[in-house]
């Protein structure tokens, strides 16, 4: 299975989370995304006409889309997708939510970090308004004994939504005021076999202290 | 009664093993609650090169910076410097600590030497802490409560409700406590309204 990403693209992460949380091997093809802009290379196009990352192609299946990514991993390693008619509408809900956290908090970071020109003003503003959802949200779940966006366990709506909200203070969005998110993104780095991105480390509490060498 | 001390936060928001970054009186805190359970307020700077100590991890009854991982016990004293593992470090260096206690389920900050008692809301729990841009006028016309010592009290269709208010210069913190036998999820919604119904006044 090879993932076409970019190391600092929250998208690529979510792929590369998934995957390590279900034990999948990814065969990674770094993208030159910045400064290089080879997503939008005339060679990437014939394989991605969007000129998106990421890409994910496992023989003859290509797909371009991350959410669609999250359900295939998913679906062939078994659980994660919301068991029920009510919790798969959930997990639909939110995958679709995690569109919105890309277009406002990853937008804002996308300008900070690479110069992206867009309305820093409005897409913060829109990224408070989506991280204010989630917390109201969560603070029910908690409410209800619960920890994760849907049901009694992880599923792919909490990778869906994770790395754009994690992300969030390099688009210069503070994460303060969210004491409910912030116990739903420890629940998530808690996880076995979640693995970091820059920006995203693991929870260092959950090894004990190295030795001194 | 009480007014030496300003709300940061709610237990239940805090559980053992974890740091939140909390504001009073315009100080930025490192709060955090170690592995067995004792409650420290810090201000929320590593001496050594300014990290905040709230992106910081506990382990056991110390709080360590995410940056060089220098390690602090619940006096505020480092205790360990990775680099530097046989170094005992000086007693200088020590995180600026604040007064700090529990009382019914909401984390207070007093100032050094207050000789009161934080107040005490019997008959309510703790709800959720919920930030706004919109000032405590704004909030009381938009909630309907009536002022009372320490924010707004007060009946609403989902429950009695107290809102606990401590104020920066950049925002208003909520500390909303629910009457026991209130709806909490409704309450929760109701509160969120108040704060969407403020803020745009505030704005308008």
């Amino acid at each position: 299975m090879i993932l076409y990403d970019y190391v600092l693209s929250a998208s690529c992460y979510k792929v590369r989370l998934m995957a390590a949380l279900v034990g999948e091997r990814l065969d990674l093809q770094a993208v030159d995304f910045h400064p290089g802009r080879e997503h939008k290379s005339a060679s990437f196009r014939d394989l991605n006409p969007a000129g998106t990352l990421p890409v994910l192609v496992d023989g003859d299946l290509l797909l371009t889309e991350s959410t669609a990514m999250l359900v295939y991993l998913a679906t062939k390693a078994g659980g994660w997708m919301g068991s029920g008619a009510v919790n798969a509408a959930q997990v639909q809900g939110w995958l679709a939510f995690s569109a919105r956290l890309g277009a406002s908090l990853g937008m804002a970071r996308l300008h900070d970090m690479l110069h992206y020109p867009v309305d820093i003003a409005a897409v913060r503003r829109a990224g408070v308004d989506c991280l204010r959802e989630l917390e109201s949200h969560l603070t029910e779940a908690r409410f209800a004994g619960r920890i994760f966006l849907v049901g009694d366990g992880p599923t792919i709506a909490d990778i869906a939504c994770f790395p754009n909200v994690a992300l969030a203070p390099d688009g210069g969005v503070a994460l303060d005021d969210y004491p409910s998110i912030r116990l739903w993104m420890r629940a998530i780095r808690s996880l076995e076999r979640f693995i970091e991105m820059p920006g995203i480390h693991r929870l260092h509490e959950l090894k004990p202290a190295p030795e001194a060498v | 009664m009480g007014t030496e001390w300003v709300a940061v936060g709610l237990s239940r928001d805090l559980p053992a093993g974890v740091a939140m970054p909390a504001l009073w009186q315009g100080r930025e805190l490192a709060v955090w609650r170690s592995a067995s359970g004792k409650l420290s307020a810090w201000n929320d700077r590593c001496p050594h090169r300014g990290m905040r100590l709230s992106h910081g991890f506990v382990r056991g009854e110390t709080l360590a910076c995410i940056y060089h991982g220098w390690v602090y016990g619940t006096s505020g004293s480092c205790i360990h410097i990775p680099a530097h593992p046989d170094l005992v470090p000086p007693a200088t260096i020590k995180a600026e600590t604040f007064l700090c206690v529990e009382a019914g389920g909401v984390i207070w900050v007093g100032a050094a030497g207050a000789t009161d008692t934080p107040p005490e809301f019997a008959g309510y729990v703790p709800l959720r802490s919920v930030a706004t841009q919109a000032d405590a006028a704004a909030l009381a016309q938009a909630s309907g409560l009536e002022q009372a010592a320490q924010g707004l009290l007060g009946s609403t269709a989902a429950g009695g409700v107290c809102l606990i208010l401590s104020t920066s210069q950049t925002k208003t913190t909520i500390h909303a406590l629910a009457a026991k036998e209130a709806d909490r999820v409704a309450l929760s919604r109701w509160l969120d309204g108040v704060v969407r119904r403020a803020e745009e006044r505030v704005l308008a």
